[in-house]
């Protein structure tokens, strides 16, 4: 297992190199330039040329590369192109906000999804299950920012229970309840949409199983259809629900760009958006790399994980 | 047992991924504590503060730093000059009053004395001297310095052709200082005083002499000081930034100009809906406007019918324009196009009436517009039978490139094809991102092309007219008009400069390099509370001391 685990990262450098080339590449093959986010037309083509050649963007662009991998290498970042800051600063800002959001938007689908799949399986074809299903159709298809929107509008505006977005209110001391509520409405927004597609994995996984003869020969045990579904049935169901889990961790990095937005929620998505217009590149290129980084820690996690669920998968 | 050593690794993955995000959180925070390295000023003394000496103001455009001779963007110097005092201000059009300089006079428009205000402190307690101005104006000079402010000094002497000091010199010798509060300025040839007024008065920040005097100007741009100025001139004082969030400022108790009425002002940071819904629930006193806290123009109703909020339209400089490739279109293309477009169906329909129609770069608001070098007409009929009489090529379609981010200016490109339609001529609209644009605009990969203009009060339109200027992206040329424009920059007489620059609206409005489309008010909500303090066409940072909102909310 550990040598696994070992060999499994060491499979991973390589493959986060070339992603750092690719990246390199095509952000570079992006038209125009950090300079050129300048839109301030009184400025002079002395001062242009002095901020390109001081943020290096005059050299060849392997050399570009080199100078960023070697930094890189000291765990150095660099500093962004538009804020002039750490790129790590950055990034530390806004990653707090961005994990708490997602996480409880996850958390929230969760809670949501599997009792409302498991509920939806055991009862094919009855009234609760043609709710569950139509109430996963809406999560699938209402778009984020309308569902964002319109919880603004009812649960901000109409009936002033939440504010309208940010994360503290402003001259308060703050406090965690404060930001408790500030996270209220965008977690739920983001939750459903994640619970709808959710809902259905959860029911098809667990309708197969339900089938199984080892269900049969539990029940004629005499064995509780509470037990027989929430331990025997659902062990087994999860194993298709982990690798969507899994899927889904890179997310909580990765942030939802729409809704941060609507809810001036301070996270990596806006960091992202905001990045990509004014071309910051090394600001993009750490974001990529944490990126990268989730989704091949997150396919490790879930590979362990099957085995935890599943014994007979074993990794030598 | 193997069960649970695969518990115990899967637990340990977990821990680690959690683990490995929090510590790049803790790590990287650091740096910006021990940033702020003046004691005299206290950290942020965050008493939760009643509403009625708080004012809330909302912008959309989050501002990327606070570098007072690097800021790239317009939101960014909005903000700063909260905080920094320039040494002038101007409360109308070409209407200097002081700032930071309680005088600021030339007998000749070539030699200046700038005298600062005796009382203006920094915010550590260090007198503003004539020494800060002029280390100010020799970092922006020096070759290396990272700086947007280069164009605002251009005009003093002793400058290379290109803006910047000979290579290996650290000092103007145009800039003296006389003494602790006074400083001489000459410029390389006699001016409009009133050019070097704003073009110099209104946008010179000062740097701190004795917080960056011994940094090295590589390491300029990244000190911690551009992140968290917390050493400052104006009437507020720089508390935090909470990213994409708020800039929080509290009031300079030790203001040269008296104690600031409101004692914290909030700048926040949101999407242009969310200003309207903020304005309605009270937790905003107005949006900023000006471009970077518009307000779409379809809510303009809702505003106005909010119980608690009283609006105001202001007018400004910004204009629209629509660019004509000139190496592909000759003066009668350009012409007919210029009479296709209807620019009125423009200001009355898509900016509901909240703006005007402009015949060359000027607005109604510049004493150098002059109305009398005639108007464009609206004459679809001529314009068709020009552009047969020319050999236009009817049958392929034009590139109509137009960039993101201006709602309005979005929504004005299928209007405009729409009226190049009725003449028979096709279009083709393409959207790209800002950056996308000023590549496509200096390869010249476009037919027409929307883009906008804020420049200055000051007439001068180089960067946009001069052959091979910064903004010249349509490739127009003309050796009269660059004789013009340098004659305008280098006269000091007003009324001289009237003519010169009617003469350069007259030749603009015949050849028509550009088509200018429309200037669109500014329109802001202010909620009812606030006693002073809104946003105005020129000045809305005088008089900051005397920002208040009335009692409890």
């Amino acid at each position: 297992m550990f040598q696994y685990i070992i060999r499994r990262i060491a499979i991973a450098i390589p493959v986060l190199f070339g992603v750092t080339i690719f990246n390199f590449l095509i952000i570079n093959l992006a038209p125009g330039n950090p300079v050129d986010m300048f839109i301030n037309p009184n400025m002079s083509e002395a001062d242009i040329n002095a901020r390109k050649e001081a943020l290096g963007l005059n050299d060849p662009l392997w050399e570009q590369y080199a100078s960023w991998m070697g930094n890189l290498l000291q765990g150095d970042f660099g500093y962004s192109f538009s804020t002039y800051e750490p790129v790590l600063n950055n990034i530390a800002d806004r990653i707090g906000p961005t994990i708490l959001l997602m996480g409880s938007a996850l958390i929230i689908a969760y809670l949501i999804a599997i009792p409302i799949g498991i509920l939806s399986a055991t009862k094919q074809y009855s009234f609760t299950d043609y709710f569950a299903t139509t109430f996963s159709f809406f999560g699938i298809s209402i778009p984020n920012f309308f569902l964002g929107l319109g919880a603004i509008y009812i649960f901000a505006i109409l009936l002033p229970i939440f504010p309208t977005g940010g994360m503290n209110t402003l001259g308060s001391s703050g406090g965690i309840l404060d930001t408790l509520r500030h996270l209220i409405l965008p977690a739920f927004v983001l939750g459903t949409a994640i619970a709808g597609s959710m809902v259905r994995y959860v029911r098809s996984s667990m309708l197969e199983v339900l089938g199984q003869d080892y269900l049969r020969t539990a029940r004629a045990k005499g064995l509780h259809e509470f037990v027989v579904n929430n331990k025997h049935a659902l062990r087994n169901a999860l194993i298709p629900i982990i690798t969507i889990i899994g899927l889904e961790i890179p997310l909580l990095i990765g942030g939802a760009v729409i809704t941060e937005q609507i809810f001036q929620w301070p996270g990596l998505g806006q960091l992202t958006i905001q990045s990509i217009g004014s071309r910051d590149y090394p600001t993009l290129m750490a974001l990529n790399f944490l990126a990268a980084i989730t989704v091949l820690f997150s396919n490790l996690f879930t590979d362990i994980m099957y085995s935890v669920v599943d014994p007979r998968i074993k990794y030598n | 047992m193997k069960y649970s050593i695969k518990k115990v690794v899967s637990i340990m993955t977990i821990l680690s991924l959690l683990f490995l995000a929090a510590c790049s959180g803790d790590s990287a925070t650091e740096p910006t504590d021990t940033g702020t390295k003046d004691p005299a000023v206290p950290a942020t003394s965050t008493d939760a503060s009643t509403d009625s000496e708080s004012m809330f103001i909302g912008l959309v455009n989050p501002p990327t730093g606070f570098n007072p001779i690097n800021s790239g963007d317009v939101a960014a110097m909005f903000i700063q000059k909260f905080f920094q005092d320039t040494l002038l201000e101007m409360d109308g059009p070409l209407n200097f009053v002081p700032r930071l300089a309680e005088s600021f006079e030339s007998e000749d428009g070539q030699h200046y004395t700038v005298k600062i205000n005796k009382d203006a402190n920094w915010t550590d307690g260090t007198p503003v001297t004539a020494a800060d101005v002029a280390f100010t104006i020799n970092t922006i000079a020096h070759p290396k310095s990272e700086t947007s402010q280069g164009a605002n000094i251009s005009m003093l002497d002793g400058l290379e052709a290109n803006g910047k000091l000979p290579e290996g010199e650290t000092e103007l010798s145009s800039v003296k200082v006389v003494d602790d509060k006074t400083l001489e300025l000459t410029t390389t040839v006699p001016v409009d005083p009133n050019y070097m007024k704003e073009v110099f008065g209104l946008n010179v920040l000062t740097l701190p002499k004795h917080i960056l005097g011994d940094v090295p100007i590589e390491e300029l741009s990244t000190h911690p000081y551009m992140q968290n100025p917390t050493v400052s001139t104006g009437a507020f004082k720089f508390v935090k930034y909470e990213k994409d969030q708020y800039v929080e400022l509290a009031a300079n108790e030790d203001y040269y100009a008296g104690l600031p009425e409101t004692g914290k002002l909030f700048i926040k940071i949101m999407l242009a809906p969310n200003l309207v819904g903020q304005l309605q629930t009270g937790e905003l006193d107005f949006n900023v406007s000006k471009g970077i806290g518009k307000i779409a123009v379809q809510d303009y109703d809702t505003v106005e019918g909010f119980d608690n909020v009283t609006t105001s339209i202001e007018p400004n400089i910004g204009f629209q324009t629509m660019f004509f490739n000139n190496d592909k279109f000759d003066k009668e293309v350009r012409q007919a196009l210029s009479m296709a477009v209807d620019r009125n169906l423009l200001v009355d329909k898509l900016l509901k009436g909240h703006g005007e129609v402009i015949d060359g770069p000027y607005t109604s608001l510049s004493p150098f517009l002059d109305r009398s070098v005639g108007e464009l007409e609206y004459n679809p009929e001529k314009a068709k039978k020009m552009l047969e009489d020319a050999g236009f090529d009817f049958n392929t379609p034009l590139e109509l490139v137009v960039p993101i981010g201006n709602k309005v200016r979005e929504q004005s490109a299928p209007i405009i094809a729409q009226s190049l339609q009725q003449i028979g001529v096709q279009t083709n609209i393409t959207n790209y991102d800002f950056p996308t644009i000023m590549s496509k605009g200096k390869a010249g990969e476009f037919d027409l092309l929307l883009i906008g203009f804020t420049l200055t009060l000051d007439p001068d339109v180089s960067n946009v007219y001069a052959t091979g200027a910064t903004y010249n992206f349509m490739q127009y040329s003309n050796p009269a008009m660059d004789e013009l424009l340098i004659q305008g920059k280098q006269e000091a007489d007003v009324e001289k400069r009237k003519v010169i620059y009617s003469d350069i609206q007259e030749i603009l409005l015949d050849e028509a390099p550009i088509l200018t489309l429309y200037s669109d008010h500014d329109f802001a909500g202010i909620n009812k509370r606030v006693e002073f303090g809104k946003p105005v066409s020129f000045g809305t940072h005088h008089n900051l001391q005397k920002w208040a909102v009335s009692g409890a909310n």
